[in-house]
């Protein structure tokens, strides 16, 4: 962490190293790990040339979609110890309003897309205002509460001409999503792009907000409030900010459930479908960007590999305590302490 | 200058504060405030900094009535205070958090509070692992930072022992002279208040007993029944 304000740097010399361990200075360093991130997003567009098999693309995208809402859970539960039990409605309400946006205002797909993420971030900024104050326990269950009421307004019969009702919302549009038109869309191989490009953007905005000044200032909140406001700061605005971003990311989630599947149904609002990636965001960790969507990859494959076991929820059920009880810092968590301890072990091995 | 005027703070049918009136004007100085459990001692350091509302009263900085005002607010103008129970970020290293407060509060000599509370030692480490009474230097450090014009400090001794409280009393004398702060320290150690401060102020049951010089308050037949004992 660094003072921004330069009277103050001096100090900050003091503790910020000047080289890494390795004795590589510290820009090396950075544009080392950037040149990796690089070609780990570049790689990651290839998974289809080497993995042929649609279903287990399809198992893919389904963790991305659903590690890009754990990352919104998990955003919040890390930088504001605030845990969101109702990210359905931001993920279902994004995928709702990409379906209303062009079969009833006939929009073209890019316009609706951009508007659900617009609206959907709009949305929770203003539920932000009302709902960032609240202690963890009210947070999460105002959250769901409102997700819940949501689930009841698009199963309203006034609105089924809009919504589908308990059918839900079959999409069609015309023209195309850069390029991919909406066959392609539907098909793994063709809609991985998307969805890993997404993926990636998601996560780079969730890390350079905990490098940001207003990512030390939420840990510094969640840590002791009360000092951070005699200590000048305001403890508020940052916060809403945070659900603001939480909410556009499980509206990226919610999208991108949109363009691949073309239907909107209720389930999507449902706690349940948060619940998923929550216990995904719980599996996986929340103290990293990417510990979520281990999670989420993990939660995937075991849901399937359970599933086709007839014992799903029991399998689940037993998979999920044991890994959270036997790694409290999610799977994430374990990965980095065992490669610290293996590094560690090697420097003092020297 | 601090002043309070008609100061009350009620909690239901207990009157925590009962009508306060208080000047403290000299800068560079400890002014002590003493009295036993419940003489209203933290309440009145919260109603001056904001942390509770006032029942009655009001509160000025420089003939500017504050009473309204935010915490935050508050500390933009140049109210501090450390906490009763040391109030730091845990988690977070010595250095990280204080040079966030810093950089909020536009503060230009970081190295000189750590200097001065001898905190280089603990710099990088998490603020939670360090002893405790170097949490308690943490908690002034920040209430430091940012130059403020009075400086608001509940029991800074709590928890130590005698020879550490002692060390704390010198680096807070030296600390208030040398950043010219008016600073009002609430202390449960009586002989530390009477050897450190400049003038002291007693509470009993929420009343304000006197104010004066530790040798007039030492003195006074109220103080001495009241807090003292016949061995003052």
């Amino acid at each position: 962490m660094r003072a921004t304000d330069k009277r103050a740097q001096p100090i900050a010399d003091i503790v910020m190293p000047v080289s890494s361990h390795s004795g590589r200075s510290v820009p090396t360093v950075r544009w080392m790990t950037g040149l990796v991130v690089a070609a780990i997003i570049v790689l990651g567009l290839l998974v289809p040339s080497v993995l042929k098999s649609t279903f287990y693309l399809g198992l893919l995208i389904n963790a991305i979609v659903l590690g890009i809402a754990a990352v919104s859970i998990g955003l919040l539960a890390h930088q504001c110890g605030l845990v969101m039990f109702g990210v359905a409605g931001f993920t279902g309400g994004a995928t709702y309003l990409f379906g209303i946006a062009v079969t009833q205002f006939g929009w073209s797909v890019t316009a609706a897309a951009a508007f659900c993420l617009v609206a959907a971030t709009f949305a929770s900024l203003l539920i932000g205002m009302l709902v960032v104050r609240a202690r963890p326990l009210p947070f999460a269950m105002l959250t769901l509460a409102l997700a819940q009421m949501l689930r009841s307004l698009v199963m309203i019969t006034d609105f089924r001409s809009v919504t589908g009702g308990d059918d839900g919302l079959t999409m069609n549009w015309s023209g195309s999503f850069f390029g991919l038109s909406q066959a392609q869309l539907n098909r793994p191989d063709t809609f991985w792009a998307v969805a890993w490009l997404a993926l990636c953007g998601v996560m780079l905005i969730a890390w350079m907000v905990g490098q940001s000044r207003t990512g030390q200032i939420l840990r510094a909140t969640r840590a002791n409030e009360e000092r951070m406001r005699f200590s000048g700061f305001n403890t508020y605005m940052p916060r809403v900010l945070a659900f603001a971003l939480a909410g556009f990311i499980a509206a990226v989630s919610g999208l991108l459930m949109a363009l691949h599947s073309a239907f909107a149904s209720p389930e999507l609002l449902d706690f349940a479908t948060g619940g998923n990636a929550l216990v995904a965001m719980l599996v996986g960790g929340a103290s990293t960007v990417s510990g979520p969507v281990l999670g989420a990859l993990l939660y995937v494959i075991g849901q399937d590999q359970f599933g086709a076991s007839g014992h799903l929820e029991l399998l689940t059920g037993l998979g999920v305590v044991l890994v959270i009880v036997a790694f409290p810092d999610g799977a994430m968590g374990f990965l980095r302490n065992g490669v610290r301890r293996l590094l560690e072990g090697r420097h003092a091995a020297r | 200058m601090l002043r309070v005027e008609d100061l009350s703070v009620t909690y239901g049918s207990v009157k925590a504060l009962d009508a306060i009136h208080l000047e403290v004007a000299q800068r560079g100085a400890l002014h002590g405030v003493i009295g036993p459990n419940g003489a209203g001692k933290s309440t009145l350091m919260d109603a001056i900094t904001g942390r509770c509302k006032p029942t009655r009263g009001r509160v000025f900085i420089d003939g500017q009535d504050i009473t309204a005002r935010s915490v935050t607010w508050r500390r933009h103008l140049g109210m501090s205070r450390s906490f009763q129970r040391t109030s730091i970020f845990p988690g977070i290293s010595v250095g990280e958090q204080l040079e966030l407060v810093a950089s909020q509060l536009g503060e230009g000599d970081l190295r000189g509070i750590v200097d001065t509370l001898e905190l280089s030692s603990v710099y990088d480490q998490l603020a939670d692992s360090i002893a405790y009474g170097d949490q308690r230097r943490v908690d002034i450090a920040l209430a430091l930072v940012g130059k403020p014009s009075l400086m608001l400090l509940d029991e800074p001794a709590a928890g130590l022992s005698a020879t550490e409280t002692i060390t704390l009393f010198e680096h807070l004398a030296k600390v208030v002279r040398e950043r010219n702060v008016i600073a009002m320290v609430v202390e449960h150690d009586v002989d530390a208040v009477f050897r450190f401060c400049t003038s002291i102020t007693a509470l009993d049951l929420g009343r304000l007993i006197t104010t004066g010089s530790p040798a007039a308050v030492r003195s006074d037949p109220r103080v001495i029944s009241a807090y003292l004992g016949t061995a003052a």
